[in-house]
């Protein structure tokens, strides 16, 4: 005898669910990178509301429960406020490209280094590990917070999370894997007001760690190799800066978007980015900035050695000019160009200060 | 190694070198004497740490004071476990700061372990073996593919709201729940591309109670574990179990193996971690007992909600005739699998369970 028949009314079926369904017939087609989130976006799926009212949680163009109870409690539920275009790409090309800390760095290249070098590779390791889940915390807290509605950005702010325990993790141990060990933390992200902690904006939040803190920290990753003394360094930084471009690109993305959608908040933004640029080389969030517990083990690692400290120094100085144009470019492409114009922008005054202090 | 990594991981000359070379030649600058303060302070120099079998792990940094992990990490700012801490820093403002509220041994491993099976839902699943199915099937399949993906909304929103409130000392804990995250969106991606490819769409949204539990577990993070693995997380890889094996096609069944594999990763340090906590604080094991007592009766809510279980029926029997047999027998077959493993962690754990009426006929019977 079948369960069936000694359960009886248990196995008679309602069904009634079977209509209520999202548009149906939906035929989403692989693309050339396979199936992607972008090639998900079919129909009603891949409208986007500008007002999000889903707080049960329900996946974006499920049928509703009318019964369904208010679980949701989020608090980023306009999408201008989160959003970007290309969230899909830039989180399909993370999933694609991630990479491990512990076996796709060639840890066995790592020679024996003079100890200012290595000290000053410690504390330079130690800073970063420090700093990095910063941009892992803070973008947690967001996900948590936001409808999932704007999923694909929310995905994205995922991947990230998961670079920077990467992150972390990797300078933890390159600290540790010659002879070496942890040295002095900074503090450089602490609960002061104006922190990437404390923002209680998104935009607020992305100004300044995506567009300002991760900027300056992807200019320095890219050029990895001037400070790296062997190939496990060399592919740390690299690897590193590869996931950093995609975490920048969401704070430029997200700003363009802004400048297009929310014409009501482009002073405001402003403001954030005369902080962002006040703090960018007074700041101890940027190894390249004036604080000495990080700029000058910077130095020693750029000049070779202590003895070369001078010649380091420039570099350092030359790294900067090159994080400030690499900060405008993206400040233009973000769609907030007219500061350098108008005068509003004071970040050649900041340079040019920071060089002769 | 994905190509992408590959050519970065290998060394070649960036493009932006030369611009810093020629800008080195910068006349006039007043250069700073170092004043190298920050040079000789290490707490433990001298560490090496050897890159074993499976590459340098993050366990394996556990050396000397590197690897002293204390029951209490009062300090609020990000200084990294074994450096010396900076004094005079405003808190973060970190809510756990207690091994016992966080931790798992397990953590460390874990987390190298999801790094090195990451898959990729556009790419690794074989999404052309796919064919069009009967409408009922495709139905049932979608409406389970829309659970599944808000089963692991829940699971990112829970994970990523208790996750930044954990303290610096306890690392480990915090890069391992980073994976779990991101294995979660990877769910909820994973299940919408399945309800979204073949001819369907997605379905009713679910039932929700126990979705409601988790995410108003709001008291800690030991509290929200509970629900999230001893019952969802469990009830969710027991549903993948036998999923796999009336999958209809080997897209689905790479889906569900794949996922249950992930899941897998979450029971463990989800277990390993209230062990911890039941061995560090006393009431814990009493409050864990009350949780689940209470908690039963929101599973029982979802439970009678036909929905769900009619959809997974249909999937095991083949049909909607199928469902009303043989479906519907396996489903009860998938229940009892569910509340035997389900006591049997809580007598691992040593908490006392009962299983309440209407699912009492799935407990074992001695
Ligand atoms: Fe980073
Ligand atoms: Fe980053």
């Amino acid at each position: 005898m079948s369960e069936a028949e000694k359960l009886g009314p248990d196995y008679e079926l309602d069904l009634g669910w079977m209509d209520q369904t999202g548009p149906w017939d939906t035929r989403a087609e692989e693309s050339r990178n396979g199936l992607t989130l972008a090639d998900i976006q079919v129909g009603e799926y891949g409208r986007v509301p500008d007002e999000s009212d889903n707080q049960t949680g329900r996946p974006r163009g499920a049928a509703p429960r009318s019964g369904s109870y208010r679980i949701g409690n989020y608090a980023v539920r306009t999408k201008s406020e989160i959003w970007l275009d290309n969230a899909s790409f830039l989180y399909e090309e993370a999933l694609q490209r991630q990479w491990s800390s512990a076996t796709d760095v060639p840890w066995h290249t790592i020679e024996p280094l003079p100890d200012d070098i290595e000290q000053a590779q410690c504390q330079m390791a130690t800073f970063l590990t420090e700093v990095e889940f910063v941009a892992g915390d803070v973008p947690a807290r967001w996900v948590s917070q936001t409808t999932p509605d704007f999923f694909e950005a929310r995905q994205l702010l995922t991947a990230q999370v998961m670079d920077e325990s990467r992150h972390m993790d990797v300078f933890r141990k390159r600290a540790m894997a010659n002879g070496g060990g942890l040295m002095a933390a900074t503090g450089a992200t602490s609960g002061f007001v104006g922190s990437i902690d404390l923002s209680r904006d998104f935009t607020e939040m992305s100004a300044r760690l995506h567009i300002s803190g991760e900027g300056a920290v992807l200019t320095i990753f890219r050029m990895g190799e001037l400070m790296a003394y062997n190939d496990a360094e060399k592919a740390m930084y690299r690897l590193c800066a590869q996931d950093e471009a995609r975490h920048v690109a969401y704070g430029v993305m997200h700003m363009r978007y802004m400048a297009e959608t929310a014409p009501e908040r482009h002073e405001e933004i402003n403001c954030y980015l005369d902080e962002a640029e006040a703090g960018i080389l007074s700041g101890s969030a940027n190894p390249a900035g004036q604080a000495p517990i990080v700029s000058e083990p910077l130095a020693i690692l750029l000049g070779g050695g202590i003895a070369k400290f001078d010649e380091g120094f420039k570099k350092l100085v030359a790294l900067r000019r090159r994080q400030i144009q690499e900060y405008k470019k993206r400040v233009v492409s973000a769609g907030f160009g007219a500061r350098f114009e108008n005068g509003r922008s004071r970040i050649n005054e900041i340079l040019e200060q920071a060089a002769a202090a | 190694m994905a190509k992408a990594v590959k050519a970065a991981a290998k060394a070649v000359k960036s493009p932006h070198a030369d611009t810093v070379r020629k800008a080195v030649a910068a006349p006039m600058l007043e250069i700073p004497e170092p004043k190298l303060t920050w040079m000789n302070k290490s707490r433990q120099w001298g560490v090496r740490v050897k890159p074993g079998k499976k590459g340098l792990t993050l366990g394996s940094l556990n050396v000397g004071i590197y690897g002293e992990i204390p029951m209490d990490w009062p300090d609020q700012t990000r200084n990294p476990r074994g450096a010396i801490g900076r004094k005079g820093m405003p808190p973060v403002g970190y809510m756990l700061r207690s091994k016992a509220e966080v931790w798992a041994d397990s953590a460390a491993d874990l987390y190298e372990e999801a790094i090195q099976r990451r898959w990729a839902p556009a790419t690794d699943v074989p999404w052309n073996t796919v064919k069009p199915l009967p409408d009922d099937l495709e139905r049932a399949v979608c409406q389970v593919s829309t659970e599944l993906s808000q089963y692991a909304n829940v699971e990112i929103e829970v994970i990523s709201a208790w996750q930044h409130q954990m303290v610096y000392g306890y690392h480990e804990v915090k890069q391992y729940l980073a994976t779990a995250g991101f294995d979660a969106a990877r769910h909820y991606e994973v299940f919408r591309k399945r309800a979204l490819i073949n001819g369907g769409g997605l379905g009713l949204e679910g039932a929700g109670q126990v979705n409601r539990m988790i995410l108003e577990s709001r008291g800690g993070w030991t509290e929200a574990v509970v629900y999230l693995v001893l019952v969802r997380g469990l009830f969710v890889q027991t549903i993948l179990r036998y999923l796999e094996q009336y999958a209809y096609n080997e897209a689905e069944r790479f889906i569900y193996r794949n996922v249950m594999q992930d899941k897998a990763r979450l029971l463990t340090y989800g277990l390993d971690h209230l062990k911890f906590a039941i061995a560090h604080n006393e009431d814990q094991k009493q409050i864990i007992a009350t949780l689940l007592a209470i908690g039963d009766g929101l599973f029982i809510r979802d439970f009678n909600d036909p929905v769900l279980r009619e959809a997974l029926a249909i999937i095991f029997g083949g049909s909607i005739d199928g469902a009303r047999g043989a479906g519907m027998d396996v489903y009860h077959d998938m229940m009892r699998a569910y509340i035997s493993t389900h006591l049997e962690y809580c007598q691992w754990l040593d908490v006392p369970r009962r299983v309440p009426e209407p699912l009492e006929q799935y407990a074992p019977q001695d």
